[in-house]
């Protein structure tokens, strides 16, 4: 792939910025950067689960070889991969990176969410008891407050403040409700809280007072498979269609905007990806994960 | 002559038809008002026959009708000579000059087989293909069935009428009557699966539910108004009680408050514990064991949990899974099976429902739930991939379309099915070659 040029990408984040927003986010398509393969010492990625990504840096938590990769981002190159294995956190699925930037990082078999400091050392564990002993964090992020959002495996939602204090739960919709397994959850600037579930590809919302989640979309199954992560940027939501190998952007409102990506192994396509974050230029990654690597995609011009 | 001795030959035959003297189209008694004309009255004035000639005539060329007479069971408007009930005598747009669609003919007189707001509508019916069940002129069966009953049913539901008739404990209803003690043959207003009525209405027009030894049999939980069908088997079973074939063993020992409260207890059917916290209570090695493992499959936690996939009583499926794996884990992935049945070629353990074969239902530490890192060795498990292409595939060989790849089974099949054959994902072998062969491309 030629790399782009930064006056491309400038452009691009033009373009991004030019459709943010519901009323004129009409379309959604990207093109492909590059590829990320390797760490500096060029051990392959195997099976990149999560991303999580500033303006930067990215990291990558790569679980089949239990460690997290960061890379910087830098003059429009993804370089510099460092490793960081860690034994709180050998399972890496989902990350959120700070702020300050410290790490989120929740770990699969251990089912724990720790905090990793920006040096990379470990911090501590996020103290995240759920009601049932066999209730497991899923998913989590993280506003611009502090705030954390956690969905755990019985679908349940709870908000802690960065002291840890829980400020906030959402019970999953009762069985009757139609809902079935949520996969992630996303929240907005405005504390509005987004679960989306994989089954019936259906996105539910709960705004900032709300004490329970609503239907924000009908089934959206005949343009997203099996949606496995979803994030919110742009004023608009971004879901990772997993088994149907593509991203599918929502207005806030769950209109839908269109769809990017195809199945393949050559770059530019993706094979089971499963997350996806975008920064401030609009840099998407997403975790091209059955092709053991990380796409970089700028929106399309 | 042909005609004199058919005439003798039906003679001889009509005394063997008692029901004809009965005929619906027989003459009104006499001193009655003006009759009004029969079906085949009208027929007859529409093609502007003989009197009696709607029918009676056509045996002249129809000769071979002379047995179908005889048989015990024939269709009226034969038994009334009314040919033209369902024929025309001239000219048809439908085979066998019928006078309309063949379910149309039936409809005329049988139109109210299928209730109005039929819940459940048996297929050969709602395809109007009554010939499948019934001759339409006379039958050795009653009911012009093509067949006696089970035998009939069997044409279709063989494993069910096998299973039925094999059964070390038979439900005596099905000996007795067979499938129509419990199914009604057209559509039903009351149920689904064409019952007569819906379960346990059904089941409790036999058994006596208030009665101590049922409720004896049932750890004294008062299961009138469960469902009956979450545990027996209808139609027969190896099991004492006619439960399914496997059953958890608390249910065998009818030790209910194993996971229920205590009969006696207001809330009696409520369990224990959630999820899979109560079955944690005997389970505890097989969840550690799970749980050890990077990634948990989400029902195992979420939910009803285990008894999404697990029947919590019985189940005609080992393991008290709930049913052929194609629906069980198609319930959550419904795209995965509809691609395999779209798909011109069909990957076996897909459409037999043997999803386990490559994936782990329960936790992995692999993405997709998959039992092993390398594919080959899944695919090894029923494929003998060195006899299977000279193309180079394994750990040594780089894919050249993704460098952190080598080349596998999925490198050029994609195991749930494509809309091209051979579970190809391109039209033809060439457009996938050139993929990666890309000097080759035109």
């Amino acid at each position: 792939m030629t790399p782009a040029k930064i006056g491309s990408r400038a452009l691009a984040l033009a373009c991004l910025l030019a459709t943010a927003g519901p009323a004129r986010a009409a379309g959604f398509a990207l093109r492909p950067y590059l590829g990320v393969y390797a760490d500096a010492a060029g051990a392959a990625l195997a099976g990149p689960e999560g991303v999580a990504c500033g303006d930067d840096r990215l990291v990558v938590s790569d679980p089949g070889n239990a460690r997290l990769v960061s890379f910087q981002i830098k003059d429009g190159a993804v370089v510099a991969g460092k490793e960081t294995k860690l034994s709180q956190a050998t399972y890496p699925t989902r990350l959120v990176l700070e702020p300050d930037g410290s790490l989120l990082v929740l770990d699969g078999r251990k089912r724990q969410i720790v905090r990793l400091d920006a040096a990379g050392g470990f911090a501590g564990a996020i103290d995240f008891k759920p009601a049932s002993a066999l209730a497991f964090p899923r998913s989590l992020k993280e506003d611009p407050a502090g705030n954390l959002y956690v969905l755990d495996t019985t679908g349940k939602i709870t908000v802690l403040d960065r002291a840890g204090k829980v400020t906030r739960q959402l019970e999953p919709p009762p069985a009757d409700a139609g809902a079935a397994i949520f996969t992630d959850l996303a929240v907005d600037g405005t504390g509005k809280i987004y679960a989306v579930d994989a089954v019936a590809a259906a996105v539910w919302a709960a705004d900032k007072s709300a004490s329970a989640l609503k239907p924000l979309t009908k089934s959206l199954k005949e343009s997203i498979h099996f949606p496995s992560a979803m994030v919110v940027v742009g004023g608009r939501l971004l879901l990772v269609d997993q088994n149907g190998h593509g991203l599918v952007a929502l207005g806030l409102d769950g209109s839908l905007l269109g769809r990017a990506l195809e199945m393949g192994w050559s770059e530019g396509l993706v094979y089971y990806p499963t997350q996806v974050c975008v920064n401030s230029r609009g840099e998407t990654f997403v975790a091209d994960r059955n092709n053991n690597r990380i796409q970089m995609f700028l929106p399309a011009q | 002559m042909r005609s004199t001795i058919l005439s003798l030959s039906l003679a001889l035959a009509l005394p063997a038809l008692p029901a004809l003297a009965q005929s619906p189209k027989a003459p009104a008694k006499a001193g009655a008002a003006k009759p009004a004309p029969s079906g085949a009255a009208a027929l007859e004035k529409k093609f502007k026959l003989k009197p009696g000639a709607g029918g009676k005539l056509c045996l002249d060329c129809h000769g071979n009708f002379e047995q179908t007479l005889q048989k015990a069971s024939i269709h009226t408007p034969v038994r009334a000579r009314e040919c033209i009930g369902c024929h025309s005598p001239h000219a048809a747009s439908h085979g066998k000059l019928l006078a309309d669609e063949p379910g149309k003919v039936c409809a005329t007189c049988h139109g109210d087989v299928v209730p109005a707001k039929a819940k459940s509508a048996h297929k050969p019916v709602a395809e109007s293909k009554c010939i499948a069940c019934h001759d339409p002129h006379g039958s050795a069966v009653a009911k012009n069935l093509v067949k006696p009953g089970a035998e009939l049913c069997a044409d279709c539901h063989k494993k069910l009428v096998e299973a039925a008739s094999t059964a070390k404990r038979k439900h005596p209803p099905i000996e007795k009557s067979g499938c129509v003690a419990c199914h009604d043959p057209h559509g039903s207003a009351k149920s689904t699966r064409l019952l007569k009525a819906a379960v346990p209405e059904l089941c409790v027009g036999c058994h006596k539910v208030e009665s101590a030894f049922f409720l004896g049999k049932h750890g004294n939980y008062p299961v009138g108004k469960e469902r009956c069908t979450s545990c027996h088997d209808p139609h027969g079973s190896s099991q004492a009680g006619m439960l399914y074939d496997t059953v958890h063993p608390p249910v065998a020992r009818a030790a209910c408050a194993q996971c229920h409260e205590a009969p006696s207890s207001p809330t009696r059917f409520r369990t224990k514990a959630a999820g899979a916290a109560l079955c944690k209570l005997c389970h505890t090695p097989r969840i550690n064991q799970m749980m050890e493992k990077g990634r948990l499959h989400t029902p195992v936690l979420q939910g009803d949990a285990c008894i999404a996939c697990h029947s919590p009583h019985a189940s005609p499926k080992p393991k008290l899974v709930r049913g052929n794996l194609v629906g069980v884990c198609g319930k959550c992935h419904p795209d995965t099976i509809q691609r395999q049945e779209r798909s011109p070629t069909k990957h076996a353990p897909v459409a037999n429902g043997e999803c386990q074969s490559c994936h782990d239902p329960h936790s992995s530490e692999l993405p997709l739930m998959l039992v092993d890192s390398n594919p080959i060795n899944v695919c090894a498990t029923c494929h003998n991939w060195e006899k299977h292409a000279s193309h180079p595939i394994g750990v040594s060989f780089k894919d050249p379309r993704s460098k952190n790849l080598t080349l596998n089974c999925l490198s050029c099949h994609r195991a749930h099915g494509t809309e091209y054959k051979r579970l190809m994902p391109a039209p033809r072998t060439t457009d996938l070659c050139v993929k990666c062969h890309e000097q080759f491309k035109r």
